[in-house]
């Protein structure tokens, strides 16, 4: 099958992830977006790896898939912690930072 | 195929196996209980492991070897970027040795993301391969994420962290989808390997390379702050604790340009008339947006942070024309970056501890009568960064403006010097406070519990800025005058650099 | 190798440096300084060789050999007599504000000493980089002196003077790396004897040159570009005042003469026209607000100006007797408006403190010996025949009557105008009706210390001015030879 099918998947995905980042408010959804991204960028790697016929592609994918677990992790502890300090689970509402 | 075990250099990797073993190490001491322990201990093994790290170094001097089956690569870039992250961390660790944040976040865990974070400069520095430039890019920015977000009990440190991380890993996502796309284009994910497919095939105008090089730009630039991906740096600068302020400000962008210089100089030279006009276009937004940005600000961290943009600008510049004098020009800058940026901090801090005004440019009015020391430092810091003879600052522009000028992008040294000439509106304006403005009415010499800024618990007692502070800001200073004055120590490391990109003329 | 010049050019910072950390002695440590540069630029006249060709106690040394910049020292007919009047300024300088107590003794008088330093390395220098360095450095002082021991206004003036003139040296920084990097030939190199030989492309050159005019005019000033002057002037401290307008205006001049001409003379044969319609509009421009303005410091800014426009307007007759015109006359203004300004600071503590012209009058009553000085000073400035400034001004416009006739008339009036100028200021002040909070006294002691000197050197150069003619000629017309080849082929350089 034609490479282009994959990539237009990963295309797909990668603009949906970025929308998702740009416009959603709360932090979850973006680090969901977020991984949504990375994936995208597994499907493109490991699609070229099959079309060149090497495994360096797919090692690359493992790789970005242990960072996205890491990403996520670091996410999940940063809004926990503003969860603590009762601050507003929304991106638009941190605002002390400005200007 | 058969397998066979990958060649590893444990000499060459001494360096990078340092800073973990460091980190790990630092990590586990921080666990015992005595204060005395956590508090000074902890912080002195992190120097020691900076130390070691840069000692290794000097050890493997002028070796050019492939290390892990060419995964990574020592050679005198990779050296020189680190002894400027190892100095910049250890800046750090004297910088955080009394600050609010090690304290909150454990000293052990503060100082260990620390180190893992400068190993993962270490690796992002001397990659040679897509999925190690990529991992040593991840293996910086998530310790950093973290730490920014240290001082947990003030909002605008997390909020920092969160900004900080996300827009961070917009452009992590963003340059792997790049990545993604060069192994498409080239077959390989080695740079020699990149190389030689676009030598050897008319790859030039490849839509999935362009693309590639594009999306990878893009991903450099949010970790750059290189505008327009910069807008987040203001924000985090400010939000951060100080010292991870200064440590980000100078050793990311050390470890951005050493992977801005492996991936476009080393592996995508060939296309540099692809992303060469971009590039250089992208410097002279950088080098407008920094200084115009810089103009308004109040707060010196976000000053310094509009400045890191501006300065981003002036050392793309040195990427753009991919020379080896521009190679040089960019190792020389980031070396003068260092001492300039870390003697401003240290003063900054040093500030920040001792007024109620935080980071504010009013914590430094009249400080010329009240501290002169610090006031010299503070004011040959600003001279430098704003390209003044006689500091190094100068000294580092004019290698750049040449490097750009020798490689036809006279229009770029130009921009230079434009850019110059509006920071010179927001650096003297700090240099005007300190020695001719009258120091407020009543100058507070102590306070009482933390920062009114910085969000306010009285549990803890007021970090004071300690000798440790001074002695930064001293060297630090002192060596952005040396240096303006007698560069050529520095010229000589610039020039063996020089020598590591061998596919350069 | 000799060490001679590293020694004038580094003692007053060392005096300086030294006067720091001196407590109250700093006064007369820094004096130390200047007055040992001062003779020891007088022994450098006295032992200066006319007939050699070329410079003299050259000290050349790598500074940065990667760059091929060259820590490289020289005297020549050219800079000489700049060199003498920038000690003398600046001991005059350092004496006045001695006796006059300054807060901080120790930081202004560090600045005075780095200021010093500056300027005599930008004199000194004989290799492209090390001029930027110095022409560059030279402002930091100034900043600092303005901005903490300035008048009423001064950190906003300072910062308009300093990103001002700034603007210029870093287009020049540009202009001077391009200079080397784009000249043909092995290497890189910034040491100017090496780059005469190798003359640039006339595209590059044009805007080179222009880089390197915008610097010079800028410090000048001259007429689009002097709009950071009248607050500058205003705001800084008189001691400070005179060195500036004394001194550092003249290292622009004498940069057009030691870097633009020799380097781009195409260039500068090109633009001739243009600098010289510059020259005249500040002329004009210069004199008739020096008529119209009543602040006696911005009267003296602006008469300045006029002078500074004769300067550049000798330096593009690119003529031989323009040039030396021109370089007479820098010496001539400097040793002139720094008594003046001084005279200026009298008046105003005799007028109650106010600088404007309309609060003074009938200064001179009881001030004969002011009022002498002073009167010698002004017929100085509005070069009286018998003057040394008669004799710059005379062979400036002769140089421009031999190039451009037209110019040469308009700038006639401009000579009319000075003498318009200079006696209102003069008899505004000295004589009419007292003004309303003047007590005429005669000058102190120690004001005399300063101010006598100064005069006795105007008068021993006018009566022998050609000790500087003697010495400059031969360097002065080299350095302008290749522009005004340039100019008599015309032809030749316009093509491309």
């Amino acid at each position: 099958m034609n490479i282009g099918w994959y990539l237009a998947v990963s295309t797909l995905i990668f603009s949906i992830g970025a929308a998702g980042v740009l416009t959603r408010r709360n932090p979850l959804v973006i680090l969901l977006c977020l991984e949504l991204m990375l994936n995208a960028a597994n499907v493109a790697l490991i699609a070229f790896a099959r079309m060149h016929g090497n495994g360096e592609g797919q090692i690359f994918a493992i790789v970005v898939m242990v960072v996205a677990a890491c990403e996520v992790c670091i996410g999940l502890g940063v809004v926990v912690a503003l969860y603590r300090r009762r601050l507003p689970i929304d991106v638009d509402e941190l605002r002390e930072l400005q200007g | 195929m058969t397998p066979k075990a990958p060649i590893i250099d444990w000499a060459g990797l001494s360096p990078l196996v340092a800073l973990l073993g460091g980190a790990v190490i630092v990590l586990l001491v921080g666990l015992l209980r005595p204060r005395f322990v956590r508090e000074v201990i902890v912080p002195l093994l992190a120097l020691a492991t900076f130390a070691t790290a840069a000692g290794l170094g000097i050890w493997q001097w002028g070796e050019q070897i492939s290390l892990i089956s060419g995964a990574l690569r020592l050679d005198q870039l990779a050296i020189a970027l680190m002894w400027i992250i190892c100095a910049t961390g250890a800046a750090a660790v004297l910088l955080s040795w009394r600050a609010v944040a090690p304290r909150e976040a454990a000293h052990g865990e503060y100082y260990a993301l620390l180190l893992t974070s400068a190993a993962g400069m270490l690796v992002l520095v001397a990659a040679q391969n897509l999925v190690t430039l990529f991992a040593g890019l991840e293996l910086l920015s998530i310790p950093l994420y973290v730490l920014c977000a240290t001082e947990m009990r003030r909002e605008t440190s997390l909020e920092s962290g969160l900004k900080y991380l996300i827009i961070g890993s917009v452009g992590s996502a963003t340059f792997v989808y790049g990545l993604a796309f060069l192994y498409g284009a080239t077959g390989s994910t080695d740079f020699a390997g990149i190389d030689r497919a676009l030598n050897s095939s008319s790859l030039v105008s490849d839509p999935l390379l362009l693309t590639g090089i594009a999306l990878s730009v893009v991903g450099l630039g949010f970790k750059a702050s290189i505008a327009p991906f910069h807008q987040w740096t203001p924000d985090v600068y400010e939000g951060a604790p100080t010292p991870i302020t200064a440590f980000m400000a100078v050793a990311t962008k050390a470890a951005a340009f050493g992977a801005f210089l492996r991936l476009f100089d080393g592996a995508l030279l060939n296309a540099q008339a692809d992303w060469g006009p971009a590039l250089a276009a992208l410097a002279a937004i950088t080098i407008v947006v920094g200084n115009v940005g810089a103009l308004g600000q109040t707060s010196l961290k976000r000053l310094m942070a509009w400045s890191s943009v501006a300065q981003a600008g002036y050392l793309l510049a040195g990427v753009v024309v991919a020379t080896k004098l521009g190679l040089q020009a960019t190792v020389f800058y980031l070396a003068v970056y260092l001492f300039m940026n870390i003697a401003a901090f240290a003063v900054i801090i040093i500030r920040e501890r001792q007024t109620p005004l935080g980071d504010d440019i009013a914590a430094f009015a009249g400080l010329g009568t009240t501290a002169p020391l610090p006031a010299a430092v503070m004011t040959v810091a600003m001279l430098s960064l704003a390209g003044i003879p006689a500091t190094a600052g100068f000294i580092g522009k004019f290698y750049v403006i040449e490097a750009a000028i020798d490689g036809n992008y006279a229009w770029l040294g130009i921009v230079i010097v434009i850019g110059s000439m509006l920071s010179l509106a927001y650096y003297l304006r700090v240099v005007a406070a300190m020695w001719m403005l009258e120091a407020p009415e009543a100058p507070v010499s102590t306070v009482t519990g933390r920062p009114a800024l910085a969000g306010g618990d009285l549990d803890a007692p007021a970090p004071g800025a300690g000798i440790e502070v001074y002695a930064v800001a001293a060297v630090f200073g002192v060596a952005t005058l040396f240096f303006g004055i007698v560069p050529s120590p520095l010229f000589d490391l610039a020039v063996k650099v020089g020598s590591s990109l061998t596919s350069l003329f | 190798m000799t060490l001679h010049l590293s020694i004038l050019l580094w003692l007053p910072a060392a005096a300086g440096l030294l006067g720091l950390f001196a407590g109250r002695a700093a006064r007369w440590v820094t004096l130390a300084g200047a007055l040992l540069a001062l003779a020891f630029s007088i022994a450098l006249i006295a032992d200066f060789d006319t007939s050699a060709k070329g410079l003299q106690y050259v000290t050349d040394q790598t500074w940065i050999a990667q760059l091929g910049i060259h820590y490289k020292l020289g005297v020549d007919g050219l800079n000489l007599f700049l060199l003498v009047l920038t000690t003398l300024l600046f001991a005059a300088s350092v004496l006045w504000s001695g006796l006059d107590r300054v807060e901080r003794p120790g930081q202004f008088f560090f600045w005075l000493g780095l200021a010093e330093t500056a300027v005599l390395g930008a004199l000194l220098a004989q290799d492209l980089a090390l001029f930027v360095v110095f022409f560059d450095l030279m402002l930091i002082p100034f900043f600092f002196l303005t901005g903490s021991w300035g008048g009423p206004g001064r950190v906003p003036a300072v910062l308009k003077l300093v990103i001002y003139t700034l603007v210029g040296s870093l287009l020049m920084l540009t202009a001077a790396i391009a200079t080397a990097v784009l000249a043909p030939g092995q290497g890189t190199t910034f040491v100017l004897s090496e780059l005469a030989h190798r003359t640039l492309g006339t595209g590059s050159q044009e805007w080179i040159f222009l880089c390197f005019a915008a610097a010079f005019l800028v410090k000048m000033p001259a007429f689009p570009l002097h709009g950071w002057m009248p607050d500058g002037y205003r705001a800084m401290p008189m001691p400070v005042l005179a060195v500036f307008s004394g001194v550092l205006s003249k290292v622009a001049a004498y940069g057009f003469l030691r870097i633009a001409l020799p380097l781009f003379p195409q260039a500068a044969a090109h633009y001739q026209e243009l600098l010289l319609l510059i020259a005249l509009a500040t002329i004009l421009y210069g004199s008739v607000l020096a008529f119209t303005t009543t602040n006696t410091r911005l009267i003296l800014g602006y008469s300045s100006m006029a002078q500074l426009g004769f300067i550049t307007l000798g330096i593009f007759a690119l003529r031989p007797e323009g040039a030396q015109g021109a370089v007479i006359q820098a010496v001539n203004h400097g040793l002139v408006v720094a008594p003046a300004f001084f005279i200026c600071a009298l008046l105003a503590a005799r007028a109650g403190g106010s600088e404007d012209l309309r609060d003074m009058g009938g200064i001179a009553a009881r001030a004969p010996v002011l009022a002498a000085l002073f009167l010698i000073v002004a017929l100085a400035n509005l070069a009286m025949p018998g003057s040394s400034n008669f004799v710059g001004e005379f062979l400036i416009l002769l140089g421009v009557f031999n190039a451009k006739i037209v110019i040469s008339i308009v700038a006639f009036t401009g000579v009319v105008l000075a003498s318009v100028y200079t006696l209102r200021l003069f008899i505004r002040s000295m004589h009419n009706r007292v003004g309303p909070n003047v007590v005429s006294r005669d000058i102190t002691v120690s004001d005399g210390l300063v101010l006598v000197p100064l005069v006795a050197v105007i008068l021993a150069f006018a009566l022998y001015p050609q000790l500087a003619l003697h010495k400059g000629e031969a360097t002065i017309t080299r350095s302008i030879q290749p522009a005004a080849q340039a100019a008599a082929q015309p032809q030749i350089a316009a093509t491309p």
